[in-house]
């Protein structure tokens, strides 16, 4: 792509000044302000509220020496890997393979009624869920219809249920990039393999598949970082219960900073959150380079 | 060109930035901002302040009063104090719960009123003293008018207990009058859930309050903190009692199912439905329901001051004085920062004036902080049971209201939750102990 | 079963069960007890419509949401497509370290920066501006915007450029006439995403705009909650699907404009 080895800052400086106004001023600027008070005691109201102290490395040492910060990273790791990486993500990938070559009336429906979950409203999908799932919500009338058991889901399988909402809201995304991927992969890789008697899973696996990795790692990045921090829908749904068993990073950080009004210790939570999704990327990020 | 792309980036932001200045309202000395909550089961809160608004500005001319609802539950407090966090936004007059008077007192958010309420002639004579502690912060000043106050106890429904055989006059005088009247109760009725409490998660603050402060008020360690000695008492006889309590209720299946206590959207209709259809025996909550079950409300009930008795919770095992109670309440807080205290003042005292008192207090069937409004007729006309809730009074007590409260109420649903779950009482005492030391420091716990 | 089959099936079903969860905001709006269970209306009414109908309920929080979900979405298109054009065309040893830090920014959630942002809001003069919260909103949207963008212009062959600046063009002049027009359709869908997402975003408009008046629709929706779970149901589910609606439009609209589909093929390459 590159037109010449070295750009004069002023060839590339211009264009990008208004992004790097907007995101250091209301992106990197508050991130920096979270570094800063991480190692504080700033709180919402009380005494630290008006004379906040610097406290160095103790609300790290809450974190490591207590047990609430390292259930919750798990959980929030459960929760990606369940609802990102293996739910959104296969079930899109799934979705989008199965529509190729279909009529136009059954792509568009189907694509339609997914994507339908993706645009509603944070609030009002956690409430369309809620509704489908609670113990009279319609998931039970249908299970009793066909004379199976009945349970309460949020409460009996509360990780599960929200990594169900989850994948029901953002199957969408995963499914519209691979649509759009698969349409790219070439349509003679996939005959040749075919002539060669390769059945559909095999061609899948050894043509399509090495076609489009790159944008599976790439998928599997920008879900992840979306679902990181999801807070709105596990809200409504659990609230972090019950036990806490769906308390991920962003609800905790949530409690401990409005809730109890702990800003310094909250924002510390924010950092554990920040350095996780690095972690993930990088995983991805390695998993591409492994391969050039 | 590159010269153009400069300034049409820039464009975009300046232009956003300056077209601002019309939209930021300028701090004003002849306006006063009231910030308070509305949502959709609390609109009387919005009537009543703009009819404030008009009979304050009627009687100061040249001052306006600014309206500023904040529509939304648990996130009103966070989003005050964000607003008081920073003077220029900060409210003349807030809509306060009498729980953060105190921490808000500590940062510095809030006026002291002394001086002023000593030549306010209402105050002295009306208010009645035990609820002006609520507007009263650890530095022994005033900074926050009471709009209301509120007891807690037992309300049950009368049908349930007849066909239990019970009385229904009931007043239970011990813990294990309670518990006897929910095995009474699942014995003679299997599909009735004898006795409904705040627990739960979802439930937050509720929990800790108006079930487990509740249960250990009336132990023999009677208190959560010990003002006396300025600790937090843990590890606590009481909280492992009174978590036994609840464990035992759970165990016996006396209680809502841990799946009803862990629901989120857990609803007032869904309580009232099962209350009207007789499917609960007694629930422990404060006196303020008939604002949910009189007509406009979010689930009105007509019958219900006929199926209903309202009682007091019992101490453990009866220790003087035979009862206990716990009081919150609502207030009318001015900012530290306020342009026009004298206006703010003014405002307040015309709001929680004995008119606008007895009208808010019957509206959301309050009990009134003020003697004069107690007397007020239309209390009892809507809801028979103010003579009894209002009674508690003299034995209330109030939450500690430390900075460190939140976490150690937090500790509360922590430990509330695992036995709720099935966990062993003794270890969820034990934890609960740890988790209050941790976070409010070694030094500042003792035994109890 | 032949294999064909097999597939319809499972799409089918698949398209059923997320149908589903859909239904209750159906049933719930047009009954006069909805509660959180999907059946048919137990008393059938309108009166749900009815109620939020109106402008202060249905109409002005609508009108804000658009005013701050589409600025945000129009700024945040315009700021990154400028963006994307240095980090695509140009070899940067910052791009790469550039690219993935500001997009590691996404997996914090927004309340974890308020604190800080109210302040510096207070400190700009920017409270209660609905011009400050939609720009705010666009620079939150910017890092996937960027991203977005870069990869579409990356899918734009560079030749068709370089015909243009034989022709005198300057970069800028090449970029307006002949990259924007083949991006069109990427673009369409950077704007729509974020759209979306700003069209949900209840904590920015509720913390950084005083004024009940210049709420939008995702505040607005919390007016039908109450104390102990007081939820006006029926309402809620009513004034969702009025607030749904417009995302749903611009969706069809857009991917109809874009020959039925949404072209995400440009939008997800590392």
């Amino acid at each position: 792509m590159a037109r010449r080895e070295h750009q004069r800052i002023v060839t590339w400086l211009p264009p990008l000044s208004p992004s790097f106004v907007l995101l250091g001023l209301f992106v990197v600027g508050p991130i920096l302000w979270c570094f800063y008070a991480a190692f504080t005691n700033t709180a919402m109201s009380g005494v630290a509220a008006r004379n906040p102290r610097f406290v160095g490395l103790e609300n790290f040492a809450n974190i490591v020496s207590g047990t609430d910060v390292g259930a919750s990273l798990w959980l929030t790791v459960l929760f990606v890997l369940g609802s990102a990486v293996v739910g959104q993500n296969g079930l899109g990938m799934l979705l989008a393979v199965f529509m190729q070559r279909r009529g136009r009336l059954l792509r568009g429906v189907v694509s339609s009624i997914v994507v339908a979950a993706w645009v509603l409203p944070e609030v009002v999908a956690a409430f369309a869920v809620y509704a489908f799932l609670n113990s009279q919500g319609t998931l039970n009338e249908v299970l009793s219809a066909l004379g199976l058991g009945q349970q309460n889901w949020l409460y009996t399988a509360p990780m599960f249920a929200i990594i169900l909402a989850n994948v029901w809201r953002g199957t969408a995304f995963s499914m519209l990039v691979y649509q759009a991927a698969l349409s790219e992969v070439p349509g003679d890789l996939t005959e040749a393999a075919e002539v060669d008697g390769a059945g559909p899973v095999s061609r899948f696996w050894h043509v399509v598949l090495p076609t489009i990795r790159r944008t599976v790692v790439t998928n599997l990045m920008l879900i992840t970082l979306q679902t990181i921090g999801l807070f709105g829908l596990i809200y409504v749904l659990t609230a972090g219960g019950p036990d806490n068993k769906t308390r991920t990073l962003p609800l905790l950080m949530y409690e401990q900073a409005f809730k109890f009004g702990q800003i310094g210790y909250g924002t510390a939570i924010a950092l554990v959150l920040l350095v996780l999704g690095a972690a993930f990327s990088m995983v991805y990020i390695r998993s591409l380079r492994a391969e050039v | 060109m590159r010269l153009k792309a400069i300034t049409t980036g820039l464009a975009v932001i300046a232009l956003a930035l300056t077209a601002t200045a019309c939209g930021s309202s300028t701090a004003n000395a002849n306006t006063i901002k009231i910030v308070y909550r509305v949502y959709s089961d609390f609109p009387q809160m919005d009537d009543f302040m703009k009819s404030v608004k008009k009979e304050f500005e009627a009687a100061n001319p040249g001052v306006t009063a600014q309206l500023d609802p904040i529509t939304a539950l648990d996130d009103y407090v966070t989003k005050v104090q964000l607003m008081q966090r920073s003077p220029s936004t900060a409210p003349d007059v807030l809509f306060e719960d009498s729980f953060y008077v105190n921490a808000d007192a500590a940062a510095g958010y809030l006026l002291p009123l002394d001086d002023r309420l000593k030549s306010w002639p209402d105050w002295n004579q009306q208010f009645i003293d035990a609820t002006k502690q609520a507007g009263m912060a650890a530095d022994g000043k005033t900074y926050a008018v009471p709009m209301s106050t509120d007891t807690r106890g037992l309300w049950f429904n009368k049908t349930v207990f007849t066909r239990a055989g019970l009385p229904t006059d009931w007043q239970p005088k011990t813990w294990d009058d309670v518990l006897a009247a929910a095995r009474r109760i699942k014995e003679t009725q299997p599909d009735v859930e004898p006795m409904f409490m705040p627990l739960g998660k979802p439930q937050a603050e509720a929990m800790s309050m108006q079930t487990f402060e509740m249960l250990l008020y009336g132990t023999d360690t009677k208190d959560l903190y010990s003002t006396a000695d300025k600790k937090w008492v843990a590890p606590s006889k009481g909280m492992e009692d009174a978590l036994g309590f609840v464990s035992t209720a759970v165990r016996e299946h006396l209680t809502q199912t841990p799946a009803q206590a862990e629901d989120t959207q857990w609803s007032q209709t869904q309580m009232t439905t099962l209350m009207s259809q007789n499917k609960i025996g007694f629930m422990m909550d404060g006196g303020w329901y008939a604002r949910y079950w009189s007509p406009g409300g979010v689930s009105p009930w007509p019958e219900w001051s006929k199926v209903l008795g309202a009682t007091a919770f019992p101490t453990q095992h009866g220790q003087a004085p035979g009862k206990v109670t716990l009081s919150g309440g609502w207030t009318l807080a001015i900012g530290a920062n306020t342009g026009n205290p004298d206006a703010a003042f003014k405002f307040v005292t015309t709001a929680l004036n004995r008119a606008n008192s007895a009208t808010i207090d019957v509206a959301l069937s309050w009990l009134p902080a003020r003697k004069d409004v107690q007397t007020d007729p239309r209390l009892v006309e809507k809801d028979p049971t103010t003579p009894f809730w209002a009674s508690l009074l003299p034995i209330t007590r109030y939450r500690p209201t430390m900075a460190e409260y939140p976490q150690v109420s937090n500790a509360i649903q922590v430990a509330g939750d695992a036995v709720l779950n099935g966990d062993d009482p003794h270890q969820a005492a034990r934890k609960w102990a740890e988790d209050v030391t941790k976070a409010v420091g070694a030094d500042k716990t003792k035994a109890g | 079963m032949r294999p064909r089959v097999v597939v319809n099936l499972v799409l089918a079903f698949v398209a059923l069960l997320f149908l589903a969860p859909l239904l209750w905001l159906v049933t719930a709006s047009f009954d006069a007890n909805g509660g959180l269970s999907t059946r048919p209306p137990t008393r059938f009414t309108l009166s749900n419509f009815d109620a939020v109908l109106t402008w202060d309920v249905g109409g002005r929080p609508l009108v804000n949401g658009l005013l701050l979900s589409g600025g945000a979405a129009l700024i945040t298109v315009v700021v990154a497509v400028l963006a994307a054009y240095p980090l695509s065309r140009y070899q940067l040893r910052f791009r790469r370290p550039f690219l993935y830090s500001v997009l590691f920014t996404t997996g914090l959630p927004i309340t974890a920066i308020m604190v800080p942002v109210y302040g510096l809001f207070v400190r700009l003069n920017l409270i209660d501006s609905l011009a400050g919260t939609t720009v705010f909103m666009a620079a939150t949207a910017l890092p996937m915007a960027i991203w977005m963008s870069k990869n579409f212009m990356d899918g734009i062959p560079v030749s068709l450029e370089e015909a243009a600046w034989v022709d005198g063009a300057s970069p800028m002049q090449a970029l307006r006439r002949i990259v924007l027009p083949l991006m069109l359709p990427g673009l369409a869908v950077v704007a729509i995403f974020n759209f979306i997402s700003a069209w949900g975003n209840f904590f920015v408009p509720f913390v950084l705009l005083l004024d009940p008046a210049k709420q939008p629709a995702s505040v607005n929706v919390f007016l039908f909650f109450g104390e102990h779970g007081g939820v006006a149901y029926g309402q809620l589910a009513a004034y969702s699907i009025l607030y749904t609606t417009p995302v749903i439009a611009l969706y069809l609209v857009v991917s109809r404009a874009l020959g039925g589909g949404f072209t995400m093929a440009g939008a997800v390459k590392a």
